[in-house]
C-alpha cells in the first residue's frame, strides 16, 4: 500500500485494502466536497507541502494525487 | 551465469576480509541466510528460530527488522498460527514488531473467518500502544461488526481523542449514525454562522458523546443567521434547540476592516456590530428558551498600520479588543447568554489561520482542524452545565500528585514541595485546586500510605497549600482506590458521575476506569509541570452562574462533619434532630434566586420527583404566570447556613391543583425539610378552598430516594399518567404535620 493510500484510508477509515490506485471520490465512502478538505489537511500535514488550489481541484483520484505529490517533490 | 560467478568471487572476498577482522561472521552469514530462508521458506525459519533465546537472537544484526519481516511473510504465506505464535515470542524476548505488522495479522485473521483471534491480536497491540489510532479504528471495525455498539460508541470516543482531526471526528459522527445510540441523554445544539461552520459539528458530537450526551444539531443555512432568528417559522424554531451558538465574522460583520478604516468608521462600525448582536440575541431570546453563546470577534490578517497599530487611535488590535469589550458588557446583562472567547481557542490552536486561509477561499469556512477542535472544547463548557454535567469533587492521590516523591519513603522533609523546582509545579497544582474551591467544587483525597506519614504533612508541611480542612472526605489506606472513591461518593451524599480522579500512577487509574466508569479520571500526564494545565483544561467544572450557595458549599461540608459528630453523641435520632436547631424559610421566589432554581433544576437527580429540567426562560415564566407558584426553601441550623436547598413548582388545573416537580438538595436530606415545604403547599391550597391537591412521581435510576415522598405524607396513588406515578390528597380534610424539630417562617405574602 502506498502512503498516498494509507492517507485515503486513514481519512475515510476505509478498510484496509479496499483502496487502489483508482480510488476516487465516486467508489470511497465519505468522499464528499467536505471529505475532500479532510483529505486534503492529511496530505499537507502527512507530506509536509502545501497544495495549490487549483490543483487540489484536480485530486480526482489516489494516482492523480501521487502524480500532482511528484510536482510537488514527493514521492506519495 | 557470469553475474553469480561474480557474486561468488565477492562472497569469498567479503568472507576474507571479515575473517582478516577476527570475525568468524556466523552472525552475518545467518543473516544473510536467513534473508533467503525468509523469501523462499519462511515456515522453515520459524522453526529455526521459534525455541531462541533472546541471548542467542542478540548475535543476529537487525533482528527486530528480520522478524517483522518474518511475520509479514508468514501471513502473507497465509501461516497465521506461525505468525501468532512469532508476535507472542516477540513479547517473550522483549523484541518489538511494529504496530502494522500486528494490524496485519488481525486483519488476516478477520479474512480468515476468526474475529476472536483478531480481537485479541488488536488489543495486545493496545495493551502495548495505547495510542495507535489506526488499531483503535480496525478494534472498532470489529465491534460494529461483532454486533457490540455499545463498545463500539466507547471506541469512537476513544479514536477522536487520540486523532483529533476534522477526517477522524468527521468519520466517527458518520459511523454514530451506523450504530444503535448509545442511550446518553438527549442535547440539542443548533449553529447560526456567516460562514460555513458545519465542519464543527462532528467535533462538537464527539465532545457530547464523551459528556455521555446523544446530541442532535441543527446548522443554519449559509449566512442567513438573521432571516433565522427573526422569521418564526425558520428551521432554527422548528428544531427547537437547548442552546445556540452565534459565529459571526468580523469581516463578514464589518467588511471595512478588510482596508484602513478611519477613526470614525471603526466607532460606527463598533455601535453597528454590537447593536446587530444584541438585536439577534434579543430576538432568539423572544422565540426560544435556548441558552445563547456569541462567539467573540477575531481579526483574520494583520494590521495595515504594521508597528504603529498600538499608537493609532484607529489601531486594529485597539477596535478588536473595545468591540469585544462591548460585546461583553452588553450580553453580560442579559440572562442566559454568554459572549465565547474565541481568540483564546484560537491562540491555543497555535492560531493556525493559514490552513483556515485556504479552507475559506475554498469553501467559505474559517477554521481547520486544530481551531475546531479548540472550539468545540470551549463550547463543552457551556453545554456542560447547562446539562447538569458540573462534577463536584476532585479526589487526589498524594505521593507524586500532589508533591513529588513518596512520603513514607523519603520523609516530610524529603518531598519534593515548594517556592523551587522541583516542587514548585506541585504548589502550582494545589494553588488550581484551591482556586476550585472558591466555586464550590469539593476536595477529597485518596491515597495508598499509613495516615502517621501523611497528616503531619497536611498539617504542618510548610509549603502545602491545601490543608487538611480543605478536603470534605480523606481515605489514606491500603484498600482498593474504587472502594474508596465509592464510599467518598456515598460520604458526600454526591453521584460517583459528579467525581474526578487525578492519580499519577496508571495501574490505579485503570482500576478506576474499569471499575467505576462514571468517574472523570484523568489522564495526567507523566511530566508533573504539565499537572495545573492539564486540570485547567478540564471542561467540566463550569457553571452557567455563581450562586451563594456555591460559595458557601465547602465551608458547608466541613459543618457536616460536625453534624455527624453530634448525631454519633446523640442518644437518638430524634434527640439529634432537635439539637440541631433546624430552621426553614419558605416563600415564593423573586427574580433574584432564579440562577439558583436553575442550577437545581438540572443538577439535583436524587430527591428530584419528576426531574423536569427547566432552564432560566421556563423558570422566569413560573414566576410571572398566574397559574404558576414556585417556592422556595431556605436552611439553616446551629453549624451554619444550608442556602436554598429546595423548591417546588405548583400548577393550577381548574379545580386542582398539581405539584409539578419537587426538589431537595441533597446537603439537606435527612431532615424533613421537605415536610414543611410540603405543609406550606398543602395549607395555601386549603386556603384557597382547592379540593384536590396532585403530586407526580416520574420514577428515575436515580431518584429513589424521594420515591415515597408523596405516600409518607398521605397521598394516596390514583393511577398512572404518561410514566408518571399520580398521587393526589384533599386538603380539605387531609392533614400533613410540620416536623416538631423544625422552625417554619414564611416570608413575602402568603399564596
Amino acid at each position: 500500500m502506498s502512503s498516498v493510500e494509507e492517507v485515503v484510508c486513514q481519512v475515510f477509515g476505509a478498510e484496509p485494502g479496499s483502496i487502489d490506485a483508482g480510488s476516487s471520490p465516486e467508489s470511497v465512502e465519505g468522499w464528499d466536497s467536505m471529505g475532500h478538505l479532510n483529505l486534503l489537511a492529511a496530505l499537507e500535514k502527512r507530506f509536509n507541502v502545501s497544495i495549490d488550489i487549483g490543483d487540489v481541484m484536480e485530486m480526482v483520484s489516489v494516482r492523480r494525487i501521487r502524480e500532482i505529490l511528484l510536482d510537488y517533490g514527493v514521492r506519495g | 551465469m557470469e553475474q553469480r560467478d561474480k557474486l561468488k568471487e565477492w562472497i569469498g572476498a567479503a568472507e576474507v576480509t571479515l575473517l582478516e577482522h577476527g570475525d568468524d561472521a556466523t552472525a552475518e552469514r545467518f543473516a544473510w541466510l536467513a534473508s533467503g530462508l525468509l523469501r523462499r521458506s519462511p515456515d522453515k525459519l520459524w522453526d529455526l528460530l521459534r525455541e531462541a533465546t533472546r541471548e542467542d537472537l542478540d548475535k543476529v544484526p537487525g533482528i527486530e527488522g528480520l522478524l517483522e519481516r518474518l511475520a509479514q511473510a508468514l501471513i502473507a504465506a497465509g501461516r497465521l498460527g506461525e505468525a501468532s505464535d512469532l508476535a507472542q515470542a516477540a513479547t517473550r524476548w522483549q523484541l518489538r514488531l511494529g504496530g502494522a505488522v500486528h494490524r496485519q495479522l488481525a486483519q488476516a485473521h478477520l479474512r480468515a473467518g476468526q474475529p476472536v483471534r483478531a480481537e485479541e491480536t488488536v488489543r495486545d497491540l493496545l495493551k502495548r500502544d495505547a495510542a495507535d489510532a489506526d488499531a483503535v479504528r480496525l478494534l472498532y471495525r470489529l465491534l460494529r461488526e461483532g454486533g457490540r455498539p455499545a463498545e463500539a460508541h466507547g471506541l469512537l470516543d476513544r479514536l477522536v481523542e487520540l486523532d483529533p482531526t476534522a477526517a477522524t471526528a468527521t468519520f466517527a459522527h458518520r459511523e454514530r449514525a451506523k450504530l444503535p445510540e448509545a442511550g446518553g441523554r438527549p442535547v440539542r445544539i443548533a449553529l447560526l454562522s456567516s460562514y460555513v461552520i458545519d465542519p464543527l459539528v462532528p467535533f462538537l458530537d464527539a465532545g457530547c458523546r464523551r459528556a455521555g450526551l446523544t446530541p442532535a444539531f441543527y446548522v443554519g443555512p449559509f449566512n442567513q443567521y438573521t432571516q433565522e432568528a427573526l422569521n418564526p417559522g425558520s428551521g432554527l424554531y422548528a428544531f427547537a434547540p437547548e442552546i445556540v451558538f452565534v459565529a459571526l465574522d468580523l469581516e463578514d460583520l464589518f467588511p471595512a476592516v478588510r482596508g484602513v478604516p478611519s477613526a470614525e468608521e471603526l466607532a460606527q462600525g463598533r455601535e453597528e456590530i454590537c447593536g446587530k448582536i444584541g438585536t439577534l440575541v434579543r430576538e432568539l431570546h423572544a422565540r426560544s428558551s435556548a441558552l445563547i453563546v456569541v462567539h467573540e470577534l477575531a481579526p483574520t490578517g494583520r494590521s495595515p498600520h504594521g508597528i504603529l497599530d498600538n499608537r493609532r487611535a484607529d489601531g486594529l488590535a485597539r477596535f478588536v479588543e473595545e468591540v469585544n469589550r462591548d460585546l461583553a458588557q452588553a450580553l453580560a446583562t442579559q440572562a442566559h447568554t454568554f459572549l465565547l472567547p474565541l481568540r483564546e481557542a484560537l491562540r491555543r490552536a497555535g492560531g493556525e489561520r493559514g490552513q483556515g486561509r485556504k479552507l475559506w477561499y475554498m469553501a467559505r469556512m474559517r477554521h481547520g482542524d486544530a481551531a475546531l477542535h479548540e472550539l468545540a472544547r470551549a463550547s463543552m463548557r457551556y453545554v456542560k452545565p447547562l446539562k447538569g454535567l458540573t462534577r463536584k469533587c476532585v479526589v487526589v492521590d498524594l505521593d507524586n500528585t500532589l508533591w513529588g516523591g513518596v512520603v513514607g519513603e523519603a520523609g516530610a522533609d524529603g518531598i519534593h514541595l515548594g517556592p523551587t523546582a522541583p516542587g514548585v509545579e506541585f504548589v502550582e497544582l494545589q494553588e488550581a485546586l484551591l482556586n476550585l474551591t472558591k466555586r464550590g467544587i469539593l476536595l477529597a483525597v485518596c491515597s495508598k500510605n499509613n495516615p502517621d506519614d501523611v497528616l503531619p504533612v497536611l498539617r504542618e508541611h510548610k509549603h502545602m497549600v491545601l490543608r487538611e480542612e480543605h478536603f470534605s472526605a480523606l481515605r489514606i489506606n491500603w484498600r482498593n482506590k474504587a472502594e474508596n472513591l465509592a464510599e467518598i461518593a456515598v460520604e458526600l451524599n454526591i453521584g460517583l458521575d459528579a467525581l474526578v480522579f487525578l492519580d499519577d500512577n496508571p495501574v490505579e487509574r485503570e482500576l478506576v476506569r474499569q471499575m467505576l466508569p462514571e468517574v472523570l479520571t484523568v489522564e495526567m500526564p507523566k511530566d508533573a509541570s504539565q499537572y495545573r494545565a492539564t486540570l485547567e483544561d478540564l471542561t467540566d467544572f463550569e457553571l452557567l452562574a455563581l450562586t451563594r450557595e456555591d460559595e458557601l458549599r465547602v465551608s458547608q461540608y466541613q459543618a457536616n462533619r460536625r453534624r455527624q459528630a453530634l448525631e454519633h453523641s446523640s442518644g437518638s435520632l430524634d434527640d439529634y434532630l432537635h439539637s440541631l436547631e433546624i430552621r426553614a424559610e419558605i416563600g415564593r421566589a423573586a427574580a433574584h434566586h432564579v440562577p439558583r432554581l436553575v442550577q437545581m433544576f438540572n443538577k439535583t437527580n436524587q430527591f428530584n420527583t419528576t426531574t423536569r429540567r427547566y432552564q432560566t426562560p421556563d423558570v422566569e415564566r413560573f414566576i410571572t404566570s398566574p397559574a404558576h407558584q414556585i417556592y422556595v426553601l431556605d436552611v439553616a441550623d446551629r453549624f451554619g447556613e444550608h442556602g436554598l436547598v429546595g423548591t417546588a413548582v405548583v400548577r393550577e388545573d381548574g379545580e386542582a391543583w398539581v405539584i409539578d416537580n419537587v426538589l431537595l438538595s441533597c446537603r439537606a436530606m435527612g431532615l424533613s425539610v421537605e415536610t414543611s415545604l410540603l405543609k406550606h403547599i398543602h395549607d395555601a391550597a386549603r386556603a384557597r378552598g382547592v379540593a384536590r391537591l396532585v403530586g407526580e412521581f416520574a420514577p428515575t435510576k436515580k431518584n429513589a430516594p424521594c420515591a415515597d415522598f408523596y405516600q409518607r405524607h398521605g397521598f394516596r396513588h390514583d393511577g398512572d399518567e404518561s410514566g408518571s406515578q399520580v398521587w393526589v390528597l384533599d386538603p380539605r380534610v387531609d392533614r400533613v404535620e410540620d416536623p416538631a424539630w423544625i422552625t417554619v417562617t414564611v416570608t413575602g405574602a402568603p399564596a
